[in-house]
């Protein structure tokens, strides 16, 4: 099962590879082959998290932010991914101007990669109540859908999900640690059929 | 295997008998002398057959969680063992038996003694309590159970002490449900003993378990876990181990949800596009209607100590408040006015007052409104945030989670907000209490 699953990964690796490469100069930029420390700016918080445990796994878009927290992985979205995290203000689930832009970014890679489907994790930070953050998070996932419905990204290919504040990809108790955290992440759920 | 050992110490009943004459209860407000708290003694109990090994973590393990529970309650200041004068292994446990002077010296107003027998796994405990002041005996009771049981012996006499002095049986003989990460990644729901005794671990399943609750009659516990990958509630029978998984029949989600009063249905949160509203449910899981349909965030109800109220939080203002739903008419209320984030209600038993978590500038605080609305009160200081209250059987304290000393713990207050104390120290962060009804 481990070894279908790292194939599977390097397949869409492959994939990921191919479309960015054929993908028109609008898309998603390509990025370095490593997907190494990002944006430079590390959270201090993964740091202690047990995602430290294989760095080299970090950095896998094609598993679920639960899936990755069984494993031990950090669920932060790396840059290399082609689908990129849209952040939110506290207790907000509007859209900014900066989130529809790499919404509609990520629109473009689901029209170049036409076989994906996406599902898109709502997330929030630690602030507040697990239960009013698991409504949070399912009205941050639902708009971001929404919008790449309305960009004519068919609806089938798209679930969502919230994971409220539980799964945070930042654990200091700081603003620049919460904003991280307040997302809506998409993962490839390729294969699965969206619910 | 875990559980058939939790449940049969569930199952034991104690067996307890009254075997003196208690005086005539004093009834109202616990002060000792001069309106401080009540100074008490608890002595180390006597072995009376002498015949364990056991001794002396019996004969001090009964009085220590005596005393654990007088002073959590707040209203009884116990006097250090190292002052006491006379020796509890010689000295008699009744009437007349020992001298009341070696305690008023120590300033004790009332004294607690008692002596065990054990006999192979099983135990006989006798308690007094008695009036230093009077000379008088003013409560004996005998009780008999497992030896590992004498926690909830020493328990349900502290319920007696507090029912002897305010005319309400104590909450001591209850367990508080939460969720903890242990220090780990995972959450997941165990069950303790407010002294954090008998612990017992509800869910086992390596991915998130959120907002345990319990059923009016003690047995059940409702909660919601992703050990499915979709989230959902799942109803656990704490004494037979089965499980009902609640579904829903049409796409969405349950994110959380609380028995009614009566125990024959669920108010829940269910989540469908986006938009979370209460779905009154049977105990199986089964729509039985929708209590509210708005297309913004509506979630953790809680219900009116007569089932006909159910208080929750919306954001339908702009900004997530408190508000009363009539379950008969659907007709709703604001309840909320002060502050832009109020979350998390809990109805209290007696159905006066509502307790809730409170934004305050950067921080969360506990506060308590009446539930015909008014002022607010606040009962945590925003120096830390204290989140999830919830409310003793009795409605005279309220638990909470606080990270005051750097990770999430459980904490007891008195209603008013004083005495707040410790109840958990794992290495992990302990949240989301729910405090059980009264139990056998």
């Amino acid at each position: 099962m481990k070894n279908s699953r790292l194939l599977g990964r390097l397949l869409l690796g492959a994939m990921i590879f191919l479309a960015q490469s054929c993908a028109p100069g609008t898309g998603p930029k390509p990025v370095s082959s490593l997907p190494s420390s990002g944006d430079g700016s590390k959270p201090p918080g993964d740091r202690s998290g047990e995602g430290q445990r294989n760095p080299t796994k970090e950095g896998n878009t094609d598993q679920s932010s639960l899936k990755q927290l069984q494993e031990g992985q950090s669920p932060k979205t790396p840059a290399s991914s082609p689908l990129k995290d849209v952040f939110f203000g506290f207790d907000r689930y509007d859209l900014s101007e900066e989130a529809r832009s790499i919404l509609r970014g990520n629109s473009e890679w689901m029209k170049t990669n036409a076989a994906a489907r996406v599902e898109i994790e709502g997330h929030c930070d630690e602030r507040g109540t697990n239960e009013y953050n698991l409504a949070l998070g399912a009205k941050r996932a639902q708009v971001a859908r929404d919008y790449l419905v309305s960009l004519g990204i068919a609806a089938d290919r798209l679930s969502t999900i919230s994971y409220g504040e539980e799964i945070p990809v930042c654990k200091e108790t700081v603003e620049t640690c919460w904003l991280q955290n307040r997302r809506a992440r998409s993962v490839i759920a390729s294969g699965k059929p969206a619910s | 295997m875990l559980l058939k050992v939790w449940l049969a110490v569930l199952f034991v009943a104690l067996g307890q008998s009254s075997f003196a004459l208690a005086a005539s209860a004093v009834t109202g407000e616990i002060v000792g002398q001069g309106g401080q708290k009540f100074p008490i003694a608890v002595s180390p109990l006597k072995n009376l057959a002498a015949n364990t090994a056991d001794s002396a973590r019996l004969s001090t393990g009964i009085a220590d969680a005596m005393v654990h529970d007088l002073e959590l309650s707040g209203w009884f200041r116990v006097i250090d063992r190292s002052a006491y004068i006379e020796s509890a292994q010689t000295s008699g446990i009744t009437l007349g038996a020992f001298d009341f002077k070696d305690w008023s010296t120590i300033g004790a107003e009332g004294l607690v003694k008692g002596g065990f027998t054990v006999q192979g796994e099983d135990i006989a405990v006798e308690l007094r309590l008695f009036d230093v002041y009077q000379n008088k005996e003013r409560i004996g009771k005998r009780y008999t159970g497992r030896v590992r049981d004498f926690r909830r012996i020493a328990h349900k006499f502290v319920d007696e002490i507090i029912n002897q002095f305010t005319g309400i049986p104590g909450v001591f003989n209850t367990r508080i449900a939460y969720v903890s990460n242990s220090g780990g990644r995972f959450k997941e729901i165990y069950v303790s003993h407010l002294d954090g005794s008998e612990k017992f671990q509800v869910t086992d399943n390596h991915t998130i378990n959120l907002s345990p609750s319990w059923s009016a009659d003690g047995r059940s516990i409702l909660y919601s876990s992703f050990k499915e990958r979709n989230q959902t509630l799942y109803l656990f029978e704490l004494f037979s181990g089965k499980e009902v998984k609640f579904s829903p029949r049409v796409a969405g989600r349950y994110l959380s949800g609380k028995l009614s009063p009566d125990g024959q249905s669920v108010v829940a949160t269910f989540e469908s596009g986006g938009n979370t509203n209460l779905h009154l449910l049977d105990r199986s899981g089964n729509l039985i209607r929708r209590l509210t349909e708005n297309p913004g965030i509506e979630v953790s109800p809680a219900w009116s100590p007569d089932g006909k109220q159910v208080v929750f939080v919306s954001d339908r203002s702009g900004s997530p408040q408190l508000y009363i739903l009539d379950v008969q008419s659907g007709k709703s209320r604001r309840l909320s006015y002060s502050g832009s984030y109020n979350t998390s209600p809990e109805w209290s038993p007696k159905g006066d007052r509502i307790v809730y978590t409170g934004r305050v500038g950067n921080r969360f605080a506990i506060f308590s409104i009446a539930a015909d609305g008014g002022e607010p009160r606040k009962l945590t200081a925003e120096s830390s945030d204290s989140e999830d209250p919830t409310w003793s059987p009795d409605g005279r304290f309220i638990a909470f989670s606080s990270n005051r000393a750097g990770r999430y713990h459980l904490y007891v207050m008195q209603a008013s907000g004083e005495n707040q104390r410790r109840l958990t120290g794992s290495g992990g962060d302990d949240t989301k209490p729910s405090w059980s009804p009264r139990l056998d």
